[in-house]
């Protein structure tokens, strides 16, 4: 248990797109003033600010130098992790419960149009032998580990595809998504471009321009910022090996984040307990290994739960009803994205994919080749 | 409130190649050698904050494959970088990792390889910094043989000479004030085991001698660019009692940013401020530390200073900010011989930035450094005198990044 | 990694063996990532150069280094294999076999350069290796 109560009070994120007609200091501004705005507080009552950015994505070093301004934190106390948004959440957490500080804002972002995203994934691998070779990125690795996968619990493509059909039909109802289609099928993921066998156009998370703030509050302030506060109930995070020495059949380091946070949170029954998830699926076949290591589902029966319809909106337990990943990628965005969105369905702010009767929720980031770092929170209404 | 101190701290030796080993078992040097320290096993470690400029070394989010050199699977990871405050941001993210609850022992591990990437000290991490130089030169006005000397030695110089410009007008120090500051700095790093320009005995004559690349800094003021590692253990009151009888108490941090438009800013938007010696946020994020650690005084109740000064002038800058001498009168100190080693004000024992700087590591180093000093164990740097507070600072970005800790020999209460 | 380097000039793929859990990685490294224990010279271990395919994946698609996807003439495979005697996963290229008759499981040996220099490219690539 923590040992002081946290909530998510506010937040904002920009309509996610390809190339969008706007500087990364005007982006982050819109996100940061909006969250601001949403929690109905001023720059003034925020305590300290955390962002999240990487200096290959953006393109320069020292990434967030010339946006701390923009993010509203001149002359406060601020710092930046360098991967997924939701980290930076898990950051700003602990600078709360640490009880120095009591306000937080959060934001993260990236302008993935500025450089292919998977270019910058291939200076990622050892550089003393992969690197080298020139084999790896972030996609012909998500290749192999799908392959695995597939091979080792008889799925098929076809079920994979089910998450991308899901999940992009999912989007079409959600405004801030870049690539939304309402009536995709099955066929029309598996005759998308192929790239590295068996991953397709359609079973990659697009690359995205995009933003996400939130504003993360002490018990307290919470209490007196909003009626409808949205508590951090528990969190876990983990790291795995690297690709050449993990076991790749499963994302080991999800399940060991999911059993911390559950832990914390009192979750015995994750299936029967959570109302709704965001999860981050960069790749389809993510989502069904993601079930397994949440616990939603014995390993290898992540398929069922797609074909079933058990993870659809109607289902028993919605995942990804903002479509995921797969609906927008703005990389450093995406798991604090993923955050907004399970806030948003505790609160009944999800206008067109609002899940009934929402009161505990799952939200996921991660980074890294095959998912490498987990992090996931449980998050619960009043 | 839970009380975190440092239990331990690990270094590699610092140079300009360290082409006897590559990033990962460097990285792994200072990370082994601090659990050492603190008498911690990597399974006792339940988190992990590690933090490099990634575009100097060119390798992007290395954690991911060096991880498992510093114990990393199967543990809470979390990647820090913000410029040249990156060392210090990962201490204070590793602090917080404990003071939290979500940690008790948190290992943090900051490193920078230069050498790594083409040329060392003309990486595109620092040619970037460097922008902010052709802005100078398009407002302010900067001859080409200058901007191109400046480029030379490491971008940062720009910023640094417009910021030491300032402050010389405003309060009378001279170019000698900084020939002294980095003389003693350079001699400091002769007694640091750990450091990379040493020079025992060094003068200011000495420095005086070296030629002159951007008026007002002379290639003996400016630092190195250095390959090297630097890791702290942090843990909380109860371990840390049980680990050592001398841990480094954490008893106030701040990481206030100020604004970017002193350089102009890429965008060239808005009004600037014109003197980068200003530094408000160095003065509030020394009130905020401060204030937490129960100092009222700096003056009289801190022992001891790191101060992150890879330009002499910025050690009397940012000692007068952290409000350890009035305004104006640092360099005055210095001239009197306050700033030595075995001074009223110790400045730097450890030689500083100044004598070595390896980018991502260099502020922890100063986090690290200051908690030897609480901790006794400095070995030939120790300040001959009891250390019961101590001040790390680090700055970074555009000048418009700061990060101080306050460590002492007592939890905060 | 240096002897590893050299050593390929003689054709041999070296591995370090965890004295203590055993763990055999490839290449070889100063320190086990599974129990922290250090590696040395001593711990260094030949492998046979043969293995099996434990996954890959069929690349119709291959990035130019400059951040633009070119497509492939060819369809290239990249295999994950375990060496013989390894516990690391290594990643090469599979050649001398059509790409649609790749099965995961197969087993593989490394095909090495017609001059070997003592560097990464001797080892060329791997092919499907009989019984």
């Amino acid at each position: 248990m923590m040992n002081r109560r946290v909530a998510i009070v506010g937040y904002a994120q920009s309509r996610h797109q390809y190339d969008m007609q706007q500087t990364r200091e005007d982006m982050v501004f819109d996100v940061a003033k909006g969250a601001l705005k949403d929690a109905g507080i001023g720059r003034e009552d925020v305590d300290t600010v955390i962002t999240a950015s990487t200096d290959f994505l953006d393109g320069r070093t020292i990434s967030n130098v010339f946006l701390s301004m923009a993010v509203g934190a001149y002359l406060k106390d601020e710092s930046k992790v360098e991967e997924d948004g939701a980290f930076a959440a898990l950051y700003a957490l602990m600078r709360i419960l640490s009880g120095n500080h009591d306000i937080a804002l959060v934001e993260g972002h990236t302008q993935a149009s500025v450089f292919n995203p998977h270019q910058v994934s291939s200076f990622t691998f050892d550089p003393t032998f992969d690197r080298q070779i020139g084999l790896l990125n972030d996609v012909s690795t998500a290749a192999i580990q799908a392959r695995m996968y597939m091979n080792g619990y008889d799925v098929s493509e076809e079920q994979i595809a089910g998450v991308s059909v899901k999940n992009l039909a999912n989007a079409a109802n959600n405004p801030n998504a870049q690539r939304k289609m309402p009536d995709i099928t099955v066929e029309e993921v598996l005759s998308s471009k192929l790239y590295y066998d068996p991953i397709r156009e359609l079973t990659i998370s697009p690359s995205s321009d995009g933003a996400c703030a939130l504003v993360l509050a002490s018990e307290e302030k919470a209490k007196e910022i909003t009626d409808n506060p949205v508590w951090i109930e528990g969190v876990g995070s983990c790291q795995d090996s690297y690709i050449r020495d993990r076991d790749l059949l499963k994302i080991g380091s999800l399940q060991i984040a999911a059993e911390k946070a559950y832990k914390m949170a009192g979750i015995s029954d994750p299936f029967a307990e959570l109302d709704v998830l965001e999860i981050s699926e960069k790749f389809a076949h993510e989502e069904l290994m993601g079930y397994e290591a949440l616990s939603l589902c014995r390993e290898g029966r992540g398929k069922v739960l797609v074909e079933e319809g058990i993870t659809e909106k109607y289902g028993e337990v919605p995942v990804n009803p903002s479509g995921g990943a797969l609906a927008a990628d703005p990389i450093c965005a995406t798991g604090l994205i993923r955050i907004v969105e399970a806030a948003k369905q505790i609160r009944e702010e999800a206008d067109g994919y609002q899940i009934p009767d929402v009161y505990k929720a799952l939200a996921h980031g991660q980074f890294g080749a095959c998912a490498q770092k987990n992090v996931v929170f449980i998050l619960g209404g009043e | 409130m839970r009380n975190v101190a440092i239990i331990g701290c690990g270094q590699t030796k610092h140079a300009s190649r360290r082409r006897d080993v590559n990033v990962a078992e460097m990285v792994a040097d200072a990370a082994w050698n601090a659990m050492e320290d603190a008498q911690v096993t990597p399974d006792e470690v339940d988190s992990i904050v590690d933090g490099n400029m990634q575009g100097f070394g060119g390798i992007a989010q290395a954690e991911q494959w060096m991880g498992e050199w510093i114990g990393a699977p199967g543990k809470p990871v979390l990647r820090i970088a913000t410029g040249g405050t990156t060392g210090g941001s990962v201490a204070q993210a590793a602090y917080y990792q404990v003071a939290s609850g979500l940690s008790d022992i948190a290992l943090a591990v900051a490193w920078e390889k230069h050498s790594d990437s083409k040329e060392a000290g003309a990486t595109t991490g620092l040619l970037h910094v460097a922008l902010g130089n052709f802005f100078h030169t398009f407002n302010y006005g900067m001859d080409l043989k200058s901007l191109v000397a400046t480029a030379a030695v490491g971008a940062a110089a720009g910023v640094a000479v417009y910021q030491a410009r300032h402050y010389m007008h405003r309060s009378g120090c001279r170019i000698e004030h900084l020939d002294m500051v980095a003389a003693k700095d350079r001699s400091n790093a002769a007694k640091n085991k750990y450091a990379h320009l040493q020079w025992p005995n060094c003068t200011p004559d000495d420095i005086a001698k070296t030629k002159m690349i951007v008026e007002p800094f002379r290639y003996g003021h400016i630092c190195p660019a250095s390959d090297g590692a630097s890791a702290v253990v942090f843990a909380s009151e109860d371990i840390a009692k049980k680990k050592t009888d001398r841990p480094a108490w954490i008893k106030g941090l701040a990481s206030y940013s100020d604004e970017e438009n002193q350089m102009m800013s890429e965008n060239s938007g808005g009004t600037g401020i014109i003197d980068a010696s200003e530094q408000m946020a160095c003065r509030l994020s020394a009130m905020k530390a401060y204030e937490m650690a129960g100092i009222k005084d700096p003056q009289k109740e801190i022992d001891v200073a790191e101060i992150y000064q890879p330009f002499p002038s910025q050690e009397l800058i940012f000692a007068e900010r952290l409000g350890l001498f009035d305004e104006t009168t640092a360099w005055k100190a210095t001239e009197e011989g306050e700033t030595e080693i075995d001074g009223r004000m110790p400045l730097d024992p450890s030689g500083g930035t100044n004598a070595t700087n390896a980018i991502g590591s260099s502020a922890m180093q100063r986090v690290l450094e200051a908690a030897l000093q609480v901790m006794g164990k400095a070995e030939e740097h120790q300040v001959p005198k009891d250390v019961h507070n101590a001040v790390a600072h680090g700055w970074g970005g555009v000048t418009n990044y700061i990060v101080v800790t306050v460590l002492g020999d007592s939890p905060r209460r | 990694m240096e002897r590893f380097i050299k050593e390929l000039a003689k054709k041999r793929i070296l591995g370090s063996k965890c004295p203590n859990c055993g763990y055999t990685y490839v290449p070889p490294r100063s320190r086990c990532g599974k129990c922290y224990t250090k590696l040395g010279e001593e711990n260094l271990t030949e492998l046979s150069g043969k293995g099996d395919l434990v996954s890959y994946t069929v690349a119709h698609v291959e990035l130019d280094g400059h951040g633009n996807f070119l497509d492939l003439g060819e369809p290239k495979v990249i295999g994950a294999i375990k060496l013989e005697g390894a516990d690391s996963t290594i990643f090469m290229p599979i050649k001398e076999i059509d790409p649609k008759e790749v099965k995961e499981g197969m087993k593989v040996e490394v095909v090495w350069g017609e001059e070997t220099k003592g560097e990464l490219a001797d080892m060329k690539y791997f092919k499907p290796g009989g019984r």
